[in-house]
């Protein structure tokens, strides 16, 4: 076993103090700091997704492994800028507004972090001005709504038109999600996709900063 | 047939004249329903049935009626409208959020600020006392009142892991359930033996049924393993229904989770449940669950509020409906109702069509 394979392993099993450790070691043995995100954090969290889809991991499992992702990722970091080394993509990822549910919402986000993207989190009760001040500051690739309840679910809509009227629609993908969040929903907002699970979510987002890059 | 009978008959998994009916609103969607009924107001309606009058359920001819004690009525504690924010007796911190829809303006409230978040917080930790004799007066009243006539239920959902993640907060009482199962039996027996101790008050007053639950299922698969919910949650409600069987054998156990909890279902069952609420259509097929445990377990709920309740026709409504009175609740077993609190977003015709349907379909005329 490499020191990248334990790195990957410690994540997997949600071992943060492990996962610091062998971060700290990978960068001793001066393995390039991309290598160690992609072969050791970005590889554990792909697993963890596969355990998740499989039915062998649940949320409590995924949760110490993004925990554990995000502290080796915390001492990766400064190693990383120094390198230059670019995130897959930016996203902007929010509760909509009049919603206060986050479960689902930062599940999705310690999955797309796990997967290498660069995640700006604008909490709960987002509204949809908040979300086009954000896009115009952050240029994000991808905007990521969560809502839980119907009642607040046509606030995508209103994003939607909101990053349409300031002219940003063209510039950036839209995923939506959360318990009664369909397919059929998201076509009919003209929303890119919509995900099922933090799962599905860094898939598709994956799928969707590729299109975009493509053009 | 009273209404009592008809939950009894549909409870031995017999049909009774029609399916027994149960329906929740938020204080919104009642206070509209009231305007429709050209009803007296009764206050702020609270959904899971503290303080009520029950002039809703009774117009609308209801079979039972709910009384609750415990965490759950944080939710809408007295004067939550008119706050940002407040703070139950649990030390739990809620905010108030509004939300509009296009029948109106609509406010819903969430935990966000847990008093055990801070690992020493618990050592020091006292929850509040469950024999305080004001805590059941709403329930005497209640039984004093209607139990000639209605189905009584003693309703003490978030009995255990919801209460504690609001203690605790959800992700971190999840990662203790992963990493440290001392600190995670601490934080979990703080609702368990309250709750215990309610549901138990209640059987000794007499009403007909406790409502349990926890929410451990999501919209595609359960929010734990089947394993760390045997761990942790199984023998605490396997211990509290044998508890409340101890006081009154005949007692029927009702219990909510929302999302698919097919792995556990047998389990449930052997532990004691009767009655599995609510049967969320998006997440569980009613027509397996009738054909692979309805021999063993009733069904409450079941009426779609994803999708049919406010966003589909009247025509649709009426169709599930009938859909499910001919499948989950073929042969009784069913007490039909919406999946949780009716909120703003379901139009009055949507309602009608479902209060009319079930009530305007004897079993009698499925076959």
């Amino acid at each position: 076993m490499t020191t990248l394979d334990d790195l990957c392993q410690s994540v997997i099993e949600g071992d943060r103090g492990l996962a610091q450790d062998l971060v700290k070691k990978a960068i001793e043995e001066n393995i390039p700091a991309e290598r160690i995100l992609k072969e050791g954090l970005i590889r554990a969290m792909a697993e963890v997704g596969v355990k998740f889809e499989n039915g062998e991991y649940f949320v409590p499992e995924m949760l110490i492994a993004a925990r554990a992702m995000q502290n080796g990722l915390s001492l990766l970091r400064p190693y990383l800028v120094s390198a230059k080394v670019q995130a897959i993509g930016k996203v902007l990822i929010g509760t909509v507004q009049g919603d206060l549910h986050d479960i689902g919402k930062n599940l999705v986000a310690m999955m797309l972090e796990g997967a290498g993207f660069e995640v700006i989190d604008l909490g709960v009760d987002v509204s949809p001005e908040k979300y086009v001040q954000a896009a115009r500051e952050h240029h994000p690739d991808l905007i990521a709504c969560s809502a839980l309840l119907t009642t607040t679910m046509p606030r995508m809509k209103d994003i939607i038109d909101a990053l349409k009227e300031n002219g940003l629609r063209d510039q950036v993908k839209v995923m939506i999600g959360g318990a009664p969040v369909t397919e059929s929903f998201a076509r009919q907002i003209g929303a890119d996709a919509c995900a099922a699970d933090a799962v599905s979510a860094s898939t598709r987002a994956l799928e969707l900063v590729l299109e975009l890059k493509k053009g | 047939m009273n209404h009592r009978e008809r939950i009894l008959t549909a409870l031995n998994h017999r049909e009774p004249d029609r399916c027994p009916m149960q329906v929740s609103f938020t204080p919104e969607f009642a206070a509209r329903l009231e305007a429709d009924m050209k009803l007296r107001g009764q206050g702020l309606h609270n959904p899971h049935g503290g303080g009520n009058t029950y002039d809703l359920e009774r117009a609308l001819d209801e079979d039972m009626l709910l009384t609750s004690v415990g965490w759950v009525n944080g939710y809408y504690q007295n004067g939550y409208q008119d706050v940002e924010s407040y703070q139950d007796e649990w030390g739990v911190t809620w905010r108030s959020i509004e939300y509009r829809t296009r029948f109106g303006l609509g406010k819903y409230t969430e935990p966000f600020g847990h008093p055990l978040a801070d690992d020493h917080a618990l050592d020091s930790y006292v929850p509040p006392d469950p024999d305080r004799p004001e805590l059941y007066v709403d329930a005497e009243r209640t039984l004093r009142d209607y139990h000639n006539d209605y189905w009584i239920v003693g309703v003490t959902p978030t009995t255990i892991f919801e209460c504690a993640w609001g203690l605790r907060g959800y992700e971190q009482l999840l990662i203790d359930m992963a990493t440290d199962p001392g600190r995670a039996n601490c934080v979990l027996d703080f609702p368990f033996h309250y709750h215990r101790t309610v549901a138990q008050n209640l059987v000794r007053r007499g009403v007909d049924m406790i409502w349990l639950g926890d929410d451990v299922g999501g919209q595609t698969n359960m929010l734990m393993s089947p394993r760390m919910w045997r761990t942790y949650l199984k023998p605490r409600m396997a211990e509290l229904i044998a508890s409340l069987r101890a006081i009154n054998p005949q007692i029927k156990i009702a219990y909510h989770t929302d999302g698919v909890v097919y792995p556990i279902i047998p389990e449930l069952i052997e532990i004691g449940i009767d009655i599995l609420n609510p049967i969320q259509p998006m997440a569980m097929d009613p027509f397996r669950l009738k054909n692979e445990f309805g021999d063993r377990m009733c069904f409450w709920g079941s009426m779609d509020i994803q999708q049919t309740l406010p966003f589909g026709t009247p025509q649709d409504v009426n169709n599930e409906v009938l859909l499910r009175l001919k499948t989950i609740g073929q042969g009784g077993g069913l007490i039909i109702g919406p999946t949780h609190n009716l909120q703003l977003d379901t139009p009055l015709e949507n309602f009608w069509a479902m209060i009319n349907a079930i009530q305007k379909t004897p079993y009698g005329s499925l076959s």
